[in-house]
């Protein structure tokens, strides 16, 4: 028995020192090394995945869907807020009225929403040149990132006027007043021109792009979205040359039946010059709510009724306008598909245009937005020439007789205005549209709605981002 | 000369005569003596000159001398002196006379007399300094929040210790298995846990066997619980007046005159269904508890084994839940100087949740819609509103959901003692838990129910095979093993200087994993559709696995403390923590607590003093909060990346990093300053203690938002200071009236006052929370402030149009953001219980009480009312209407309300917790029983409250829906039946 005990000791003791000598001298034993994927993770073959990511942002609420339409389509003339008197729909009441304040939370959105979008192309900008890969494939990334930053910028400016500009991932010691502060609408259009020059120059053909690729950014986009920009700031010689170039490219046509446009068989057709891609099939990568928040409300619908076509403009289409019917939903109408729009739906008519045939009631919205298509390119063309001369009559006839109407008479900017409002309707432009015109007041006032001349201009700044600034950053005029 | 030996024998009881089995019976002169067997009788030879002394651990010993006695009835006194007692503090324990710290000791009887599963629930209205928010959902654990709450962004639960084994809740636990739960509150006993020890501790020590005869003890109990305070809701024509008059409103103030006068929407006043929809969603709750345990041992092995089995029916319809736990602790002595021991618990718990927003459906349900039709088929509200007929999800027509957790916990400790009085200690413990989640969702059926329009064929429009099942299964599991080596020191030098040290080395190392599998279209049939296989294989399904990062710690611990006979005490005690979670170079901390007390009843003066004890004792140290969200700049990839390209729409992965990190973000750091006081006086009748605290962490987590210009994510860092101060107190009160008659009264009350004093960042984010899901948020983080105070527009009153009147804080004529103002907190002022306890001959009687005061509810459910929803009734029938203005109630409305006072209500409540009535049936000597005790319970009987909701006890995070009723399941009312038996 005791020699068991001695041994019992004896062990106990060895088995003291090496616990304790075992345990003592590991300290780096907390030394663990991370298993998730850090900034570590972006080596050259993420250099495509960056630049998806920027694409990514445009399917997000903020960027594209409640705040973007209510600011676009609500505000104008071609819209009500829709939906049932005590939604509200947050402030598209407000917007509806246009009594509009700072604290407007579809301002706040679509500013926190543009910006996150170009600090994911500032990643992109910022590190795909540093990269050792593809020369080829180096330069049409890039292209792409500046021209969805420029795309971004560009809504921005429509929206807010001059804005700050960030050109490059900022760090938390970089912030001062001055990247904090608005720089002027001429400014942010040359830095806009900028990237939308560098991406003509790097973007292939939409042609040029394999099939698995269809959706990417494309120099014809580019030269698209340039001759827009270039029409904000009265630039008509450039206008005229870039929708030439687009139109001389052929690799555009028109969609045979305008109806077809916003089907999900047309998605990246001819006509298509950019678009949101969006899938909706699971796993779904769609447009966050973008057709829920327009579906049609109440039995039997699937949305929440919101951005609904005005009386106005069911009365601005002609009688044998095809265009109509494509952009209205009328309850008890049947749809292209068999969907039956209830008769006692409570708004009267619908946005045709955001309606998703395949998985309506997805959340995801699953079908692309389009965001620039051939019809603007010849209705840019026509408005330049109709400034500096030429021949207006094809491009708009072109536009007008796909439509199902006759030739125009009529060859006037007024009258190319009119037919930008038909034909472009609830695409997010004529808002800015009758800004851009110099007519915004005449236009609204005299349907009632209270569009101050030197303020509605551009909506205001958040004021929560005015504040958190210091005050670096400036109210707009009479806000 | 030589007397001859002589057997004697005797019996050992306690005061109630109850046998203690195992008690020592020893003749010290001779160094012989026995145990008292199962019925706590005993021989032993003796001599008549012999003294025999009598101990039992937790009784006054007592010495006999044998005389000519043959036969003994010996009482033992149990010994209410604490001056023997003893407490469980962080590797070790200390002599609670001379401990220099403030923890609450809760004994596991005392526990024991409230039918709940944790024992955290228990707690509540028992310690002082510890808020309790209790959870009546079926296996839901309460919120415990020690001394206020101290951050924001970090962790807030306490750090739970079972047996030596540091965990992060007591869930598994069988409150019957606790011999003792001690909560540790200030700097010098929690400094010992270094950067876990800032929310403080809860420290469980489980039963041992004790030796002597095997006893047995079987206890149960089962009862029914029914919610206890009700909302009444209006009826069907209350509802159609209600509904019809809010569409007016909403016609008159549209600004379109031609629908003035329009009935167009409004709901027919002659309705077939009335509805009360509470009613059925919900059922009579059931529980059933069951209690086997074993205690025994010979000198050497001591053993307890105990298993507990609780089954719990919910008051929501299929919300169900029920544990086994299995315990086995042994205590081996293998030397002298050797002890060995294991304590090992095993839970299985399995359950099937139910969804609590089932309580909001049903309060906003209307009335006039029926749970089904004539024809059989679900009522459907999509005409009337958004909200889902509840009965289709409470029935569980198309959905089936199950849990399983199985935990296994277990320490491993070596006691070797290598010289007198120095021990070393070897403990090793593991802690390993698995969960399995099986969701399924019959998506088609549901959709069908849920709205008579909808057909097979606009199920999910065109997609070529739709998901009209869909089957998830999540496995988890957490791992996390701890090495614990320390020596621990204790000797007196001449009888005046006592120290007691320790000093030692642990490690720990937790990883937790996750695997989840989604697949659609299982079959219907219920032996398959949690069978992912059965479902199609295609690239729809959505698997999803995360690994965690292993976080370790290394540490180092000390403890001396030092008393100069018992009456001046001094205390150090400290702990360096390596954390692998934080930055290389800055991962260790350090940790300490310094104290001194002083024992005034020591010294001569106080010798004939009405005090038995009067102690006073002051502490101060740095405490830390490791449990703090951690800068990891992780690139966004998955739903926030991917985008659908080329005409097949194939998802290609995007990458993007769209945040910034803080690398110097490290644990949170919390100076604790303490002041008690602790007496006993008249004859050890009455105690109490009183203690003063103020905690203040020194560089808080909080949110810092950059302007959005720069696009990156909110992230975290250290920017400011919360503060928590406040006083305890608790009284005592136990005597005897007669050899019959015992009692022992209980009172115990904190105050805490909690806010955020400073912060340093410009670009700290007022974070904004309790969003009630309508665009609406209730609550802001700022300076000055509680923790999870409302920010809220204030009602002036309702107008001559029966609208709102808001105040215009601002003076500046115009109703908006900046004439919000805060109206205090989620978190109580005050809080406290009163516990009455009797034991009268074989009955016994129990009060337990809990009040809290200075809290604030937000009527979340009510606030979120939207058009054609269910009003209360109240609501109705003080509404503002034309004929009968109203100065508190506004008309009837559909707009979505701004947050404001008027769903801002007073939380204050005082419950009678727990009252329990007992009789302990008298057995024969030799009958099969030692003790049978019938009870019965009564849980919440009854509450005093301000609220009008369901419950004003609303946990949560408090920047989300801590003290908002929205989702939130009802506190219950209870009634048990139970029985306790040794054998």
């Amino acid at each position: 028995m005791k020699t068991i005990l001695n041994r019992i000791k004896k062990i106990s003791l060895v088995t003291v020192l090496s616990l304790l000598g075992l345990q003592s001298c590991s300290e780096n034993f907390i030394d663990v090394d991370s298993n998730q994927e850090t900034e570590d993770a972006l080596t050259p073959d993420s250099a495509p995945e960056l630049v998806n990511a920027i694409y990514n942002s445009f399917l997000s609420w903020e960027m594209s869907s409640f705040g973007w339409t209510g600011l676009t389509s609500i505000a104008s003339d071609d819209a009500d807020k829709g939906s049932i008197p005590s939604d509200t729909g947050a402030d598209k009441d407000l917007l509806d009225a246009l009594t509009i304040t700072p604290t407007l939370l579809s301002a706040a959105e679509v500013w926190r929403g543009h910006y996150d979008g170009i600090q994911r192309a500032n990643q992109a900008i910022s590190r795909i040149p540093k990269f050792e890969m593809d020369a080829n494939l180096q330069t049409r990334l890039l292209g792409e990132a500046r021209f969805l930053r420029g795309l971004m910028y560009f809504r921005l400016v429509q929206t807010f006027g001059g804005v700050p500009l960030i050109s490059e991932v900022t760090s938390v010691e970089d912030i001062n007043e001055d990247i904090l502060s608005r720089k002027t609408k001429e400014a942010c259009y040359l830095f806009i021109e900028e990237d939308l020059l560098f991406a003509i120059d790097a973007l292939p053909l939409k042609s040029e792009y394999p099939a698995a690729q269809l959706g990417r950014a494309t120099k014809g986009a580019a030269q698209t979205l340039l001759a827009k920009v270039s029409m904000y700031q009265s630039k008509w010689d450039d206008v005229l040359a870039l929708t030439e170039a687009v139109m001389q490219s052929n690799e555009y046509g028109l969609t045979p039946n305008y109806e077809d446009i916003w089907k999900e068989i047309s998605e990246n057709n001819i006509e298509s010059i950019f678009e949101i891609q969006a899938r909706g099939n699971e796993p779904a990568a769609g447009v966050d709510k973008y057709s829920t928040i327009q579906g049609a409300r109440g039995e039997g619908g699937w949305g929440w009724g919101f951005n609904t076509p005005s009386e106005d403009l069911e009365k601005a289409y002609s009688p044998n306008d095809q265009r109509k019917d494509a952009t209205i939903m009328f309850a008890g109408e049947t749809l292209f598909d068999g969907r039956v729009i209830d008769i006692n739906a409570p708004n009267p008519r619908y946005n045709q245009k955001a309606y998703s045939s395949i998985l309506t009631e997805s959340e995801q919205t699953g079908k692309n937005i389009r965001i620039l298509r051939y019809a603007e390119v010849l209705l840019m063309n026509a408005e330049a020439k109709s400034i500096l001369g030429g021949d207006v009559a094809t491009p708009l006839n072109a536009v007008r007789l796909r439509a199902g109407l006759t030739a125009a008479t009529d060859l006037s900017t007024l009258a190319i205005w009119e037919e930008r409002r038909l034909e472009l309707a609830f695409e997010h432009d004529r808002y800015f549209d009758l800004v851009r015109q110099g007519r915004a007041s005449e236009v609204l006032n005299s349907k009632g709605i209270p569009f101050v001349q030197g303020k509605h201009e551009v909506f205001p700044i958040p004021q929560e981002q005015i504040d958190i600034s210091g005050g670096a950053l400036v109210q707009n005029p009479n806000y | 000369m030589i007397f001859a030996q002589n057997s004697v024998s005797g019996k050992v009881t306690d005061e109630y005569d109850i046998p203690l089995p195992g008690a020592n019976v020893t003749i010290d002169s001779r160094q012989k003596g026995t145990q008292t067997d199962f019925d706590g009788g005993f021989t032993l030879e003796v001599y008549p000159g012999d003294v025999i002394t009598i101990s039992y651990l937790g009784y006054i010993k007592q010495t006999i001398p044998v005389g000519d006695k043959t036969k003994f009835i010996i009482k033992l006194k149990e010994d209410v002196s604490a001056l023997s007692e003893v407490v469980v503090v962080g590797y070790g324990t200390q002599k609670k006379a001379i401990l220099t710290s403030a923890v609450s000791q809760v004994k596991g009887e005392d526990l024991a007399k409230e039918p709940v599963l944790n024992a955290a629930q228990a707690l509540q209205g028992k310690a002082s300094g510890v808020l309790v928010m209790a959870s009546d959902a079926p296996g839901q654990a309460s919120t415990v929040i020690i001394r206020g709450l101290g951050t924001v962004q970090g962790g807030r639960d306490p750090l739970y210790v079972v047996d030596g084994v540091l965990t992060d809740n007591i869930n598994n636990i069988n409150s019957a298995d606790i011999e003792s739960l001690n909560v540790l509150k200030d700097a010098a006993s929690l400094a010992i846990y270094g950067n876990r020890g800032a929310n403080g501790v809860v420290m469980v020590t489980t039963k041992k066997g004790k030796s002597g005869k095997m006893v047995l003890n079987f206890d149960t109990y089962t009862g029914f619980r029914d919610i206890l305070s009700r909302v009444e809701m209006a009826n069907a024509s209350q509802y159609v007046t209600y509904s019809n008059e809010a569409l007016r409103r909403d016609y008159l103030t549209d600004n379109d005159p031609t629908n003035d006068d329009s009935t167009f929407g409004f709901i027919p006043t002659n309705q077939k269904y009335d509805t009360n929809w509470l009613d059925e969603i919900t059922q009579q709750g059931l529980v059933s508890n069951y209690n086997l345990s074993a205690s025994g041992g010979s000198d050497n092995v001591k053993a307890f084994f105990s298993a507990g089995f609780n089954e719990e029916r919910g008051v929501l319809l299929n919300d169900e839940f029920n544990r086994l736990t299995l315990r086995s602790n042994v205590d081996y002595k293998i030397s002298d100087k050797i002890d060995f021991s294991h304590n090992v618990g095993v839970q299985l718990a399995s359950g099937s949740p139910q969804n609590y927003g089932l309580f909001t459906s049903a309060y906003k349900q209307a009335p006039i819609i029926p749970v089904r039709d004539e024809n059989g088929a679900y009522g459907s509200s999509t005409s009337l509103n958004s909200v889902a007929n509840p009965a289709v999800d409470a029935g569980n027509e198309f959905k089936k959901d199950k849990n399983k957790f199985f935990k296994i916990q277990g320490a491993f400790k070596l006691d070797y003692e290598i010289i007198e009085d120095l021990t070393f200690t070897s403990r090793f413990s593991i802690e390993t838990e698995y969960g399995r989640f099986y969701a399924f969702r019959d998506r088609l059926g549901n959709f069908l129910a849920q709205n008579p329009f909808n057909t097979e064929s606009s199920f999910e429009g065109d997609s070529e095979n739709p998901a009209k099942t869909r089957l998830t299964v999540t496995h988890t599991n957490t791992y996390r093993w701890f090495l614990d080596n320390y020596f621990t020191y204790k000797k007196t030098f001449n009888e005046k200087h006592t120290l007691n040290a320790t000093l030692g080395i642990t490690s720990e190392e937790n990883r937790s994993e996750l695997l989840s599998a989604t697949r659609n279209n299982v079959p219907l049939d219920p032996n398959l559709n949690f069978n992912l296989n059965t479902g199609d294989e295609d690239d729809t399904q959505l698997n999803s696995g995360a690994l965690s990062v292993v976080d370790r710690l290394y540490s180092y611990i000390a403890r001396v403390n030092y008393d100069y006979k018992d009456k001046y005490l001094l205390g150090g005690s400290f702990r360096r923590d390596g954390s692998s979670k934080f930055q290389k170079g800055q991962q260790f901390g350090n940790f300490y607590a310094v104290s001194a007390g002083w024992v005034v009843t020591e010294e001569k003066f106080m010798a004939n003093s009405i005090f038995n004890i009067l102690k006073l004792r002051a502490s101060y140290g740095e405490l830390g909060n490791q449990n703090v969200p951690l800068n990891v700049l992780a690139a966004t990839t998955g739903s926030a990346g991917f985008y659908p390209f080329g005409q097949n729409q194939d998802l290609q992965q995007g990458i993007t990093i769209t945040g910034t990190i803080q690398e110097d973000l490290t644990w949170e750091t919390t100076n604790e300053f303490d002041l008690g006081l602790e007496f006993t006086l008249l004859n050890y009748r009455l105690s109490g203690e009183l203690d003063f605290y103020r905690r203040l962490n020194t560089n808080a987590t909080l949110q810092i938002e950059l302007p959005d210009i720069i696009g990156f994510d909110p992230f975290n860092s250290h920017v400011g200071e919360i503060e928590n101060k406040g006083i305890e107190f608790a009284l005592n009160w136990k005597d005897n009236i007669g050899e019959d008659f015992k009692y022992n009264v209980g009172f115990n009350v904190s105050y805490n006052e909690n806010k955020i004093t400073k912060v340093t960042n410009p670009f700290f984010s007022e974070q904004l929370g309790g969003f009630i899901n309508n665009g609406q948020y209730t609550k802001k983080v700022a300076v000055g402030q509680p923790l999870g105070s409302f920010y809220l527009y204030d009602i002036e009153g309702i107008d001559d149009q029966g609208d709102f009147v808001y105040k215009d804080l601002n003076d500046d004529g115009v109703i908006d953001e900046s004439d919000r103002a805060y109206f205090g907190s989620y978190l109580p002022k005050f809080f406290g219980g009163f516990n009455l306890g009797i034991q009268y001959k074989q009955f016994d009687f129990g009060v337990e009480t809990f009040a809290n005061v200075g809290n604030k509810v937000y009527n979340g459910k009510k606030a979120q009312r939207f058009g054609n929803e269910n009003i209360e009734l109240l609501n109705f029938n003080s509404r503002y209407t034309t004929g009968r203005p109203s100065n508190t109630t506004p008309r009837a409305f559909n707009n979505v309300p701004l947050s404001s006072t008027y769903y801002l209500e007073d939380g204050d409540f005082f419950r009678i917790n727990n009252i329990t009535a007992g009789y302990t049936i008298p057995m024969k000597n030799n009958s099969f029983f030692n003790t049978v005790r019938i009870y019965a319970t009564a849980k919440n009987p009854f509450v005093f409250q301000k609220f009008t909701g369901f419950s004003p006890e609303l946990s949560g995070d408090p920047l989300g829906n801590a003290g908002i009723e929205l989702d939130a399941y009802p506190t219950l009312r209870s009634f048990y039946i139970g029985l306790n038996t040794s054998f």
